[in-house]
C-alpha cells in the first residue's frame, strides 16, 4: 500500500462528507487573510517609500565629497535608475551694495525625481517646474527678496557672473531638514557654475547625487555603493532623512503587523479546532484501519498526508483569493489609496504557502499523531489512552515553529514578544479560569432549575472539552477585540497626536528683541499663541577635555554633529513629548549647573554616555557641561524639540536667538510673506508638506487596517464555530437521549443557550481582560502612545460575547434539536 | 479434535486484567484453546461474560496480562503493534456487532479499503465480485447511513471476506439486527464460510446462533469451557 496514494483517495472521499471542509475554509481564511494583509502591506510599503520620497527629491540620496566617478554612473544606468546631481555650497550674493550670505544650489535636468518643485514668477501664481533656471536666470526664496529688498526681474551677482531674479521658489521638496540656521535659498543653472568662478579646489562644496527607480534596483544600488566604500551615513533615504515620517511609517507599519499577526494568531486556532475535531471524528476511523491491518506508520502517514495535502489546496486557494481581494479592493477604492500602487513582491505568496504548511503542521500535527496511537481495541471499548509523552514534544515543537514563524513574520522582537506573551498568558488565565468555572459549577448547578441544570451540567460534564472550548472562545474574543475596540483606540491615541492644528511652520533665527512684537504679530494674524523657545547655538569643541574634530568621525551624522554649531537651549522641566531613558532630571537649585540632558541617537551617534563632560564655545567663550541624562525625544509631535537641553540659568549673557512653531490654516498662506517683510532676519520652515504626507499616511494605514479586520473577523468567526462544532458529536447523543426520555424542546432549547450564554460571559469576560491588558501593554511600551481604559471594551466583551456565543451556539445545535428523535439516535451510534 | 493437525489459533492460559474502581478486575481468566483450519467456532456467554475481550486477545487486538496467543504458528506476543497488524491486513477478517462501517465511504469504498491496505491487485474488481457475493453491488455508491442495518452487516461481510482471510472473527455479527435480518445475515456469513475455507471464530449470546458452528464453548466470569455437543 502506498500511504501517501492512500491519503490522497481518502482526503478526496471525505471532501464528500463534508467534515474536512471546517478544516479546508480556516485554512483558506488564515492564508487568504495573511497574503492578501502582506501583499497589501508590502504595495502600501512600497507607495509609502515613493511618497516619502517626495521629501528628499529622489528614492535615495548619496552625498559625495566629488560629483559622483563614472563607475557609479554606469552602475546606475545599468540598474535603469534616473539620477542627477545637485551641487550645495553657501556663497555670498551681490545685490547693488548689499552682500547677503545664501545656501547655493546649482541643479541639472532632472531635478528633482521625486516630488514637486514650484516657482512663482510675478503675479501668476506658482506653477510646477522641472529641471534647473534657463542658463543666466536664478530662483530665490522670498527671504532673500526680503533681505535684499528686492524684486522678481532685477539682477544679483554670484561670483564672477550676473543672473536675472526669475522666479521664487514656493516649495522645494527637499529642502525641510531642521539646521535652524538656513541662510536664504539661491537655485541656478550646473551650467553657469564654471562662469562664477566659485568651485575651486578646496571649497567647501557637498555633492548630492539623486537616484530613482524601481524600489529593488534602488536597494541593490544602496547595497552596491556600500560595497564601492560609500558610508552608511553618507546615504540618505526617507526613513534616515525625515526622522517624523520614518516615526509614523514605522508606526503605521506596526499596526498593519499587529492585525496580520492577529489574525494569523485567530486562524491558527480556528486550524487548531478544526484538526482537533476532524482527528477526532477520525478515531474511530484509525481503530478501524488498525482492525484490518494498518500499521502505525501507515496511518501515521495516511492522515499527515492528508494534512499535507490540506495545507497546499487550502494555501494555494487562500493566496490566490488573497491576491484577488487586496487587488479588487485596490481597484474598487482607488480614491482612498490616492496614489498608484506597485505591484507587490512574490513575498507575499511566500509568506501565505509557508503559513499555511506551518499552521497545518504545527496546529494539527499533534491531534494527528495521536490518531497513529489509537488502539484498535476502540473498536471495542471507546475509550483512548493518556496523551503519549511523543504527542506532548509534538506540541512542544509546534509551539516552537509557531513562535519562530511570529517572529519572522513580526519582523520585529518586541512586537512578536508581546503578542506571543499576550497569547499564552491569555491560553494561561483562560484554562485557569475554565477549571475553576467547572469547580463552581459543579457546586452550584444543585440550585438551578431544570434547563439550566442540564445545559450547565453539560459543562461540568465535558470537562476538558468545556476547557478547550472557554480557551479557543476566549482567544477568539480577545483577537475579535484586540482588532476592534483595542485598534481603534491605539489608532486614535495616535491620531490625536496630531490634530488638525499640529505646527505647520517653524520659525528659526528670531532675535530676543523681536520676541515680543513676533508673538503679537502671530496672534494678530490668526496663528496662536505661539511659545518662543529660546537657544543658543554653539560648537562641541571637546568631550572630556579631549578636542573634537570633524574628522574623528566617520558616520555622516555624527560628523556634521559636529561640523556644525549644535542648537542648546534650556528647560525647567522635560517636555511632555519627552522621555527619560537614562539618568534623572534637575532640581531647581541645580538650574544655574553646567548639567546637560541629551537626546539618545545624538549621544549615540557621537559616543556619549551620562558624567561626560562636554565643552561648548561660542564665539571666544567655552563653557563645559555634565551629561546628566539622555532623552527619548518623539519626533512625530512636530514641536520644536532639541537634541541638547540645559538648565534654565546657565546660558544667561551668552548670544540667544529664539524659535517657534505655529499652526497656519491654507487660507492664510499669505501671512509668512508679510511676516518676513516685517521680520528680514527671521527665517520661516514650511513643513506642511511633511505633515500632509504623515496624515496621508496614516489615512492610510486606517483604512488598511479596516481591510484586514475583515480577515480578522472571519477567522475570528472561524474560531467560535469551530469550538462550537468540536462538541456537536456529544451533544447531539446527549440530546437524542434526552428527547427519547421525552424532555421537550423547549427545555433543550433553554438548556443548550443556558450552556453557551455561561460559555460566552466567561469568554467575553476574560478575552475583555485580555484585550485590555494586551492593548495597555503595545500602547505603552510598543506604540509609545497614551492608551485609555474603554468601558466599551467589557460592555462589548461582556454581552457581545455572552450572546453572541450563545446564538451562534444555539444555531449550531438547532437542527439536532428539531431533528426526530430516532434520526438522532441512529446518527449518534 | 484433530490431534495431528497444527491448529490455527492456540492460546495458552490467557488471562485479561484491568484496574477497576475496586482494585484490579480479570476479565479473561486463565483460557486456553486451539482452533483448527476451517472450524467453526462459537464461544456464547452472556453479556460481561468477557467473550468480547477474549476475541480481541485471540486476534492480537489487545495484549494479555498474562498468557500466549498463537496465529497460524506465529507467536504474537513476539511480535511489535506492527507486526501484529501485518497479519491482520494478510490472514484475519473481522465482523462487528455495531458493523464499524467508515461513514464517509461508500459500500464499495468501505469493501476496497482492506483491499488497499493490504496493496491487493485489481482491488476495485475485487471489491465488486464481494459486493456483489452479498446481493449490494446496486447499493455500491450507497453511504453507510443510506443503508439499513442489515445491509450494513452484509457490506462488513463482504469487506471482511474480501481479502480473503484464513481466520475470520465474528463479535456478535446479529447483535444489532432483528431475528429475521439476523438470520439472513448468518446465512451469508455460514455460507461465504463454507465456500472460502476461512475458519470462524464467532463470540454471540445467542446459543441458537453459536448452534450453527462445528463446534461451541461457553464463557462464563472469564473463564471458558467445551460444550459437548
Amino acid at each position: 500500500m502506498n500511504p501517501w496514494f492512500m491519503a490522497w483517495r481518502m482526503l478526496r472521499r471525505e471532501w464528500r462528507s463534508g467534515e474536512i471542509r471546517i478544516v479546508l475554509l480556516a485554512l483558506i481564511v488564515a492564508t487568504a487573510g495573511l497574503v492578501s494583509v502582506t501583499a497589501l502591506g508590502d504595495r502600501l510599503d512600497q507607495a509609502f517609500e515613493k511618497q516619502g520620497s517626495a521629501l528628499i527629491a529622489a528614492d535615495l540620496v548619496v552625498r559625495l565629497p566629488n560629483p559622483p566617478p563614472d563607475n557609479f554612473i554606469a552602475r546606475a544606468g545599468r540598474r535603469r535608475l534616473a539620477h542627477t546631481l545637485a551641487t550645495n555650497f553657501r556663497s555670498v550674493v551681490l545685490y547693488e551694495d548689499q552682500t547677503l550670505l545664501t545656501d547655493v544650489k546649482a541643479v541639472r535636468p532632472g531635478y528633482p525625481l521625486r516630488g514637486e518643485l514650484s516657482v512663482s514668477v510675478g503675479a501668476g501664481g506658482s506653477r510646477t517646474v522641472s529641471g534647473p533656471p534657463r542658463r543666466g536666470e536664478v530662483w530665490v526664496d522670498t527671504q532673500l527678496l526680503a533681505r535684499l529688498g528686492t524684486t522678481v526681474g532685477r539682477g544679483v551677482k554670484l561670483g564672477r557672473k550676473a543672473f536675472t531674479i526669475a522666479g521664487v521658489i514656493t516649495l522645494e521638496p527637499d529642502r525641510g531638514g531642521m539646521g535652524f540656521a538656513l541662510a536664504p535659498r539661491v537655485m541656478m543653472n550646473e551650467a553657469d557654475l564654471e562662469a562664477t568662478g566659485l568651485i575651486a579646489p578646496g571649497s567647501h562644496v557637498h555633492y548630492r547625487w539623486m537616484l530613482a527607480g524601481a524600489t529593488r534596483e534602488v536597494g541593490a544600488m544602496r547595497q552596491w555603493l556600500q560595497e564601492h566604500g560609500v558610508a552608511e551615513g553618507e546615504l540618505e533615504d526617507v526613513r534616515n532623512a525625515r526622522p517624523r515620517f520614518r516615526v509614523a511609517l514605522d508606526r503605521g507599519a506596526r499596526f498593519l503587523s499587529l492585525a496580520a499577526l492577529v489574525s494569523v494568531l485567530l486562524s491558527g486556532i480556528a486550524i487548531s479546532r478544526a484538526t482537533q475535531y476532524y482527528a477526532r471524528r477520525h478515531w474511530d476511523h484509525a481503530a478501524i484501519m488498525r482492525c484490518l491491518g494498518a500499521t502505525q506508520s501507515e496511518i501515521a502517514r495516511i492522515y499527515l498526508g492528508q494534512l499535507v495535502v490540506l495545507s497546499l489546496v487550502g494555501g494555494l486557494l487562500g493566496a490566490g483569493l488573497g491576491y484577488v481581494a487586496q487587488q479588487a479592493l485596490v481597484w474598487i477604492l482607488p480614491a482612498m489609496v490616492g496614489v498608484d500602487l506597485p505591484l507587490p513582491s512574490y513575498k507575499p505568496l511566500l509568506v501565505g504557502l509557508s503559513a499555511s504548511l506551518l499552521a497545518v503542521l504545527g496546529f494539527g500535527l499533534p491531534a494527528v499523531a495521536r490518531l497513529r496511537d489509537v488502539p484498535a481495541m476502540r473498536v471495542f471499548r471507546r475509550d483512548i489512552g493518556a496523551v503519549p509523552p511523543r504527542v506532548r514534544v509534538l506540541y512542544g515543537v509546534a509551539a516552537l515553529v509557531i513562535t519562530g514563524f511570529v517572529f519572522w513574520l513580526a519582523d520585529e522582537a518586541e512586537l512578536a514578544l508581546w503578542i506571543l506573551g499576550g497569547t499564552a498568558a491569555t491560553l494561561l488565565l483562560l484554562a485557569l479560569a475554565a477549571v475553576t468555572m467547572i469547580k463552581a459549577l459543579s457546586r452550584w448547578r444543585g440550585g438551578l432549575g431544570a434547563s439550566w441544570r442540564f445545559g450547565v451540567g453539560s459543562l461540568v460534564r465535558r470537562g476538558s472539552s468545556t476547557v478547550a472550548q472557554t480557551v479557543a472562545l476566549g482567544i477568539g474574543v480577545m483577537g475579535l477585540l484586540l482588532l476592534t475596540v483595542v485598534r481603534t483606540e491605539l489608532f486614535n491615541a495616535w491620531d490625536d497626536r496630531l490634530p488638525p492644528e499640529t505646527p505647520n511652520h517653524f520659525l528659526v533665527n528670531i532675535q530676543s528683541n523681536q520676541v515680543a512684537d513676533l508673538e503679537r504679530f502671530l496672534e494678530r494674524n490668526g496663528a496662536g499663541v505661539a511659545r518662543l523657545t529660546p537657544l543658543v547655538r554653539a560648537r562641541l569643541a571637546a568631550i572630556d577635555g579631549r578636542p573634537v574634530e570633524p574628522d574623528d568621525y566617520e558616520v555622516g551624522f555624527a560628523r556634521r554633529m559636529v561640523e556644525r554649531a549644535a542648537n542648546l537651549s534650556w528647560l525647567e522641566v522635560l517636555p511632555d513629548d519627552n522621555k527619560l531613558v537614562a539618568g534623572q532630571w534637575w532640581e531647581p537649585g541645580q538650574w544655574d549647573k553646567g548639567l546637560v540632558s541629551v537626546e539618545q541617537d545624538y549621544a549615540a551617534a557621537l559616543g556619549l554616555s551620562i558624567g561626560d563632560v562636554l565643552t561648548y564655545r561660542v564665539a571666544d567663550r567655552t563653557f563645559d557641561v555634565r551629561v546628566v541624562n539622555l532623552r527619548e525625544v518623539s519626533w512625530d509631535s512636530f514641536s520644536p524639540n532639541f537634541f541638547l537641553i540645559v538648565p534654565p540659568d546657565l546660558l544667561d549673557g551668552f548670544p540667544q536667538s529664539h524659535i517657534t512653531s505655529f499652526h497656519l490654516p491654507a487660507e492664510r498662506g499669505d501671512m509668512i510673506a508679510r511676516l518676513i517683510d516685517q521680520f528680514p532676519n527671521v527665517t520661516d520652515i514650511d513643513i506642511e508638506a511633511v505633515l500632509r504626507q504623515v496624515m496621508r499616511l496614516m489615512d492610510r494605514v486606517n483604512w488598511s487596517l479596516q481591510f484586514i479586520f475583515i480577515f480578522a473577523l472571519l477567522a475570528g468567526a472561524l474560531v467560535l464555530i469551530a469550538a462550537v462544532q468540536t462538541t456537536r458529536a456529544e451533544r447531539r447523543r446527549e440530546i437524542a437521549v434526552l428527547r427519547a426520555l421525552g424532555a421537550q424542546k423547549r427545555q433543550l432549547r433553554l438548556g443548550l443557550l443556558s450552556e453557551f450564554a455561561a460559555l460566552g460571559v466567561l469568554s467575553g469576560l476574560l478575552g475583555a481582560v485580555a484585550a485590555g491588558l494586551i492593548g495597555w501593554g503595545l500602547a505603552q511600551f510598543l506604540f509609545d502612545i497614551p492608551y485609555r481604559w474603554s468601558a466599551g471594551l467589557w460592555v462589548i466583551g461582556l454581552l457581545g460575547g455572552g450572546a453572541g456565543i450563545a446564538v451562534l451556539g444555539y444555531l449550531a445545535s438547532r437542527p439536532d434539536i428539531e431533528a426526530p428523535a430516532w434520526r438522532l439516535l441512529r446518527q449518534s451510534e | 479434535m484433530k490431534v495431528n493437525e497444527r491448529p490455527i489459533v492456540r492460546a495458552e492460559g490467557l488471562v485479561k486484567q484491568v484496574d477497576g474502581p475496586s482494585g484490579p478486575l480479570t476479565i479473561v481468566n486463565d483460557v486456553s484453546l486451539q482452533v483448527f483450519s476451517s472450524e467453526s467456532v462459537a464461544i456464547i456467554g452472556v453479556s460481561g461474560s468477557g467473550k468480547s475481550t477474549l476475541l480481541a486477545l485471540l486476534a492480537g487486538l489487545d495484549i494479555a496480562t498474562e498468557g500466549i496467543v498463537w496465529l497460524n504458528g506465529q507467536c504474537l506476543d513476539a511480535l511489535d503493534e506492527d507486526g501484529r497488524a501485518l497479519i491482520r491486513a494478510r490472514q484475519v477478517g473481522f465482523v462487528f456487532q455495531s458493523f464499524q462501517l467508515l461513514p464517509g465511504l461508500s459500500a464499495l469504498e468501505n469493501v476496497l479499503l482492506p483491499l488497499e491496505l493490504a496493496g491487493r491487485d485489481r482491488a476495485d474488481d475485487r471489491a465488486r465480485e464481494f459486493l456483489d457475493d452479498v446481493g449490494l453491488l446496486n447499493r455500491a455508491g450507497h453511504y453507510p447511513s443510506q443503508l439499513s442495518g442489515g445491509e450494513q452487516q452484509r457490506v462488513a461481510i463482504a469487506r471482511a471476506f474480501a481479502v480473503e482471510p484464513s481466520i475470520l472473527f465474528a463479535d456478535e455479527p446479529t447483535g444489532n439486527l432483528d431475528n429475521e435480518t439476523g438470520g439472513r445475515v448468518a446465512d451469508l456469513l455460514f455460507r461465504l464460510n463454507r465456500e472460502k475455507g476461512t475458519t470462524l471464530i464467532l463470540v454471540t449470546h445467542d446459543p441458537a446462533l453459536g448452534g450453527r458452528c462445528t463446534r461451541a464453548m461457553s464463557i462464563s466470569d472469564g473463564r471458558l469451557s467445551e460444550i459437548e455437543g
